[in-house]
């Protein structure tokens, strides 16, 4: 008949577009941020698909996603934050897989900042204010108290916090001289003209830092989803992750 | 309650009363000249004292926060010539709530002292007492309902406050934490219970400050 | 005893007040329609009110001085003020408020004292009432009470008996009387009641429109109505 003359080439065309116009809906931890927007550089062109960044603290993100936010993707910068969401059946575990790691560092500011040779000198009085990401909460803050503890620093250092919503807020605050000296991602002192590492954790001596990432179980684009995941493997992405100072996983 | 809960609700009361003291006489002094003066450029302090009313708070907050950290245009200043440290501080806790409520408080007061028939205040004048006095024995008398409505408007205004507190001072357990940044704490921790808990509490009060705020409102000066 | 014009102006909302004119009347009447600058005019003798121009001076002191920038405020010109509707103070009982003003240094000694100015106006039964359950003729005779314990020099009324209905108005102007006959203070007394005029004023200033059209004996110029008892002569001065 007429209409369905009328709408088969509607649905065709409709189709194709759902095929190769997804809006993908990426759910990613903030030490992510400037790597991923390099990513979608050459990714979306490639693709078709269009990336919806959000970067936030782990928490906030796996908080969001249990609420039912609406993410395809999501990269998270621990294990815990993964599990939680596992745990309440929202990820499709096939996709799991714990892509990168990272390294942590004490920050100080460049201009002035405080001297910092060695971990124990943030005891020292001369350093005020110690920013973290939120230590009970953020995946940074969680594994910069982590560091701390097993340095049998915490304790001394614990009146000193300051925590901050997230690892970016955290370095916002040593750049801006709120805070003396901060614990965050050596991914994130790399692309701050205005702090400078005062000393880099050694794998030995700091926590195991692992990135896993996953596609949402609900997600309402799984087959680009799953496409998006498995590009951020190839060697291609790698390279942009390694550019970063991003490490492979554990 | 737990020990916790109440140190936190002494704080933000605290904080609130310190806050609404600090801008009680600022906030009268303007309330008056807006009410009895004019001069030019008189819009432009009426736009900047409502700005914080309008622009969303965590924009005051960051505002606030590049004048005030320590590497700022004020808060360079203040630490370099007293030491003292406001953002991150129970002192940059009462700068936010201050600047926030602020507005409340100078529109309530300016109404009150509009309600206060000019006539009178000259009818004191031309019986011999000067302006001090005028203010004191007519003009304050007859405005006080409404400039203690205003005060318990910004004081329930301060025990609310978030964004801009957020931004200057941020989450700081023992240090800065008020109701509502505490409640936003524990709704990131998932500890929804407990956020409920403190929930109420900012609810009792606030409605009792909002309650005695309208109260004296309704009471004609005598 | 005078109050002394010169000069005056005074930019108003739809014309000028200029007044050039000396009051030395026991009761000078300022007669003129609603809105002729009656009011403005008592507001710069009371010092309430710069004038752009001119030079007010009281019994002799020059209160206000517009080009050599003098200036007495309104406390220290010893010139009372009684405004239309009384403006008694709400929140402070009568006692306080016929006090309000008295005992502050006062520009000219007196016997004026409480006991005798209640006497005189009737309101010592008032005392302790408070201002909201007085009528309109006790607040009246009030406001007079208060203005004269400050112990002025000159004392201003504008529209005293305005709003009140006429039997009240006659049972009120003779404490008008008695204040000028007990205290002797002069008065400036505006109005639009060719009535009071008649019945209280040695001397009358026309005003129109900011001008004095007119100075000089009341009978002059006001003749008998019907109606109300006087009104003003519209054929010119009366012989």
């Amino acid at each position: 008949m007429k209409t369905h003359r009328f709408f088969a080439p509607v649905f065709t065309a409709l189709f194709a577009l759902s095929l190769h116009a997804a809006e993908l809906n990426v759910f990613a931890a903030a030490s992510l941020s400037d790597a991923l927007k390099e990513i979608a550089k050459s990714y979306e062109p490639a693709s078709g698909d269009k990336l919806r960044y959000n970067f936030a603290a782990s928490s906030a993100l796996a908080r969001q996603i249990k609420e039912g936010a609406p993410a395809d993707v999501f990269f998270s910068a621990d294990e815990a934050k993964m599990d939680d969401l596992v745990k309440g059946n929202l990820i499709a575990t096939d996709t799991r897989l714990s892509l990168l790691s990272n390294t942590l560092v004490i920050v100080v500011n460049v201009d002035g900042g405080a001297a910092i040779a060695t971990p124990a000198d943030l005891a020292k009085p001369s350093v005020g204010r110690i920013a973290l990401a939120e230590p009970q909460t953020v995946p940074a803050g969680i594994y910069a108290k982590e560091y701390l503890q097993k340095a049998g620093l915490w304790k001394k250092v614990i009146d000193k916090v300051v925590p901050t919503e997230n690892v970016r807020a955290c370095l916002s605050a040593v750049e801006a001289g709120n805070a003396d000296a901060g614990i965050v991602y050596k991914t994130d002192a790399l692309i701050s003209k205005k702090v400078k590492v005062a000393y880099e954790v050694t794998a030995a001596e700091g926590p195991k830092i692992s990135y896993p990432l996953a596609v949402v179980r609900e997600s309402k684009n799984a087959d680009a989803a799953r496409k998006f995941a498995a590009h951020l493997v190839t060697p291609e992405a790698r390279a942009i992750f390694a550019k970063y100072g991003f490490l492979p996983a554990p | 309650m737990s020990a916790e809960a109440w140190q936190i609700t002494w704080f933000t009361i605290g904080v609130a009363t310190l806050s609404t003291l600090l801008i009680l006489p600022f906030g009268v002094a303007l309330a008056w000249l807006l009410a009895r003066r004019d001069w030019p450029g008189k819009s432009i302090v009426e736009t900047l004292v409502a700005l914080p009313l309008v622009i969303p708070p965590v924009a005051t907050g960051l505002v606030l926060l590049k004048l005030l950290g320590r590497r700022g245009l004020l808060g360079g200043w203040l630490e370099k010539t007293w030491g003292l440290e406001i953002v991150f501080t129970w002192r940059g806790v009462v700068i936010a709530t201050a600047v926030m409520s602020f507005p409340l408080l100078v529109r309530t007061a300016r109404v009150a002292f509009e309600n206060v028939n000019p006539r009178l205040e000259q009818v004191a004048r031309t019986l011999g007492s000067g302006p001090w006095r005028v203010f004191a024995s007519v003009t304050l008398p007859l405005a006080l309902r409404g400039l203690v409505a205003g005060a318990l408007l910004a004081f329930a205004r301060a025990l609310g406050e978030f964004g801009a507190t957020i931004m200057v001072a941020g989450y700081i357990p023992g240090q800065t934490a008020t109701l509502s940044l505490s409640i936003y704490h524990l709704v990131q921790l998932g500890h929804d219970g407990e956020a409920l808990g403190l929930l109420a509490v900012s609810v009792i009060i606030a409605f009792a400050a909002v309650w005695g705020s309208e109260w004296f409102l309704r009471r004609r000066t005598s | 005893m005078s109050v002394e014009l010169q000069g005056v102006r005074l930019q108003l909302a739809r014309f000028a007040l200029a007044v050039n004119a000396t009051l030395a009347g026991r009761i000078t009447g300022i007669f003129g329609a609603s809105g002729s600058g009656k009011t403005s005019l008592l507001e710069v003798i009371a010092g309430l009110r710069r004038p752009a121009a001119g030079v007010v001076r009281v019994d002799g002191v020059t209160l206000t001085d517009a080009p050599a920038k003098v200036f007495f405020r309104p406390e220290r010109r010893g010139v009372g003020y009684v405004p239309q509707d009384g403006a008694l103070f709400p929140h402070l009982s009568v006692r306080k408020n016929l006090l309000f003003g008295h005992g502050e240094k006062q520009i000219r000694p007196t016997g004026l004292n409480f006991d005798h100015v209640s006497e005189v106006l009737e309101i010592a039964s008032l005392v302790d009432r408070r201002i909201e359950t007085l009528s309109g003729g006790e607040k009246q005779r009030v406001a007079l009470g208060r203005a004269l314990l400050a112990a002025p020099r000159w004392l201003l009324l504008d529209e005293p008996l305005a709003g009140l209905d006429a039997p009240l108005r006659d049972r009120l102007l003779p404490y008008f009387v008695r204040v000028r006959d007990e205290f002797s203070i002069p008065m400036i007394y505006v109005t639009h009641s060719p009535d009071e005029v008649m019945a209280l004023c040695d001397d009358v200033l026309l005003i129109e429109q900011g001008r004095v059209e007119y100075q000089g004996p009341p009978r002059k110029v006001f003749v008998p109505a019907t109606g109300a008892r006087y009104e003003l002569s519209r054929g010119g001065l009366v012989r």
